[in-house]
């Protein structure tokens, strides 16, 4: 009896281990992820305008329906990438996730202090190979040190009403998350 | 023969517990970094380079994209002041005050976290169109029901949650959060 215990103990500290492996490996299996709902709104390296969320049509869980969405998948595998677009003057913020989905960077138009994004975002390889001779347009750039090799940026609009929506959409559209420096 | 017994319990004990225990902090979201002010629940963490394996967990089972820090912050309320679970066979009335903040939103969703549709056509509220008492308070009518005033319509669902983002807030810290003045929820009439 007593060794039963034992063992019945034995179990219960496994469970913890195997607890903590399943929270860390469930990303990696994660099959409806943002990344990959992202993935189903059309190719990388351009911004998808999202529809603006209503019910029965949800383009990701929990949207604000109040937020006109725009999102693109990049990679840093070919060098920086540089993200820009002319956006509204009401509230917009922009934020970048690693492959994961974990927020790595994250920016609103007040702090922008400016209604033109323009983020340059770059591996801590490409900045100080970069530093030897920084192209002009570092110097405009808000620029992002991020340690990934793919990643997605999110940007959000606020729309107060539909007569806001085209411009609104219009901003999304001719986002660009492919530049180059 | 014993000490197979004795190890098959070990690992149905491991295996089943550690499973279940992992499922059940992923799903019902009690993970670590969890805020709850007057009923309002938020995971500051979430959208910051700092969240938790559980909070990433989470977010890579819903799907969800998280508010980052510099954006702004999100509080869910499941429950009325006194504890009750929202349903839509009830009237509500959202009242008091919200953080400071350049903007807010005040949506409505079914207990799966979708947007309910009602014969108004309309799922949230927003600051700038709220109607102030003098003293810059304010109160929000959440009914299925025409109520004059702030109307915040809902579907006659058995239950629906709140919730109040905050846009470009000072407020997106942890510590931060816990003396925060959020408006109550407070149950008017059940039918």
């Amino acid at each position: 009896m007593r060794r039963t215990l034992l063992f019945v103990a034995g179990g219960v500290l496994l469970a913890g281990i195997v607890h903590i492996v399943v929270i860390f490996l469930v990303p990696y299996f994660a099959t409806r992820d943002a990344w990959s709902e992202i993935g189903h709104f059309g190719g990388d390296g351009k911004f998808h305008v999202l529809p603006l969320a209503e019910p029965g049509s949800e383009a990701l869980p929990a949207m604000d329906p109040h937020i006109l969405h725009a999102v693109c998948r990049f990679s840093l595998g070919e060098g920086p990438v540089r993200i820009r677009a002319s956006l509204p003057d009401d509230f917009w913020s922009v934020a970048l996730f690693d492959r994961r989905g974990r927020n790595l960077y994250s920016l609103n138009d007040r702090s922008a202090e400016r209604s033109q994004l323009d983020l340059a975002v770059l591996t801590p390889v490409q900045m100080a190979q970069i530093r030897q001779n920084p192209p002009a347009s570092l110097e405009t750039s808000i620029v992002v040190e991020l340690p990934i090799n793919v990643g997605f940026v999110m940007l959000r609009v606020f729309v107060a009403d539909d007569s806001e929506l085209p411009n609104a959409t219009a901003a999304l559209s001719s986002a660009d998350c492919a530049g180059t420096l | 023969m014993r000490l197979l017994l004795d190890l098959a319990i070990a690992i149905v004990i491991a295996t089943g517990l550690g499973f279940f225990s992992a499922w059940y902090a992923i799903d019902r979201g009690f993970v670590f970094g969890r805020v709850t002010v007057s009923g309002w629940t938020a995971w500051p963490n979430a959208g910051s380079q700092s969240a938790d394996p559980y909070s990433i967990a989470m977010l890579a089972r819903t799907g969800e994209v998280p508010l980052g820090v510099g954006e702004g912050i999100a509080f869910t309320a499941e429950a009325d002041r006194a504890g009750h679970p929202l349903s839509g066979r009830c009237d509500y009335r959202v009242r008091g005050q919200t953080p400071s903040g350049r903007l807010w939103t005040l949506t409505a969703y079914d207990e799966a976290g979708h947007l309910m549709s009602n014969a108004a056509h309309r799922q949230a509220f927003y600051s700038r169109e709220l109607l102030r008492d003098a003293d810059g308070s304010f109160g929000i009518a959440v009914s299925t029901t025409v109520k004059p005033g702030n109307w915040l319509p809902i579907a006659p669902a058995d239950r629906f949650k709140l919730v109040l983002r905050l846009y470009d807030t000072p407020v997106t810290t942890g510590s931060q959060l816990a003396g925060l003045t959020m408006p109550e929820i407070v149950q008017e009439r059940c039918g």
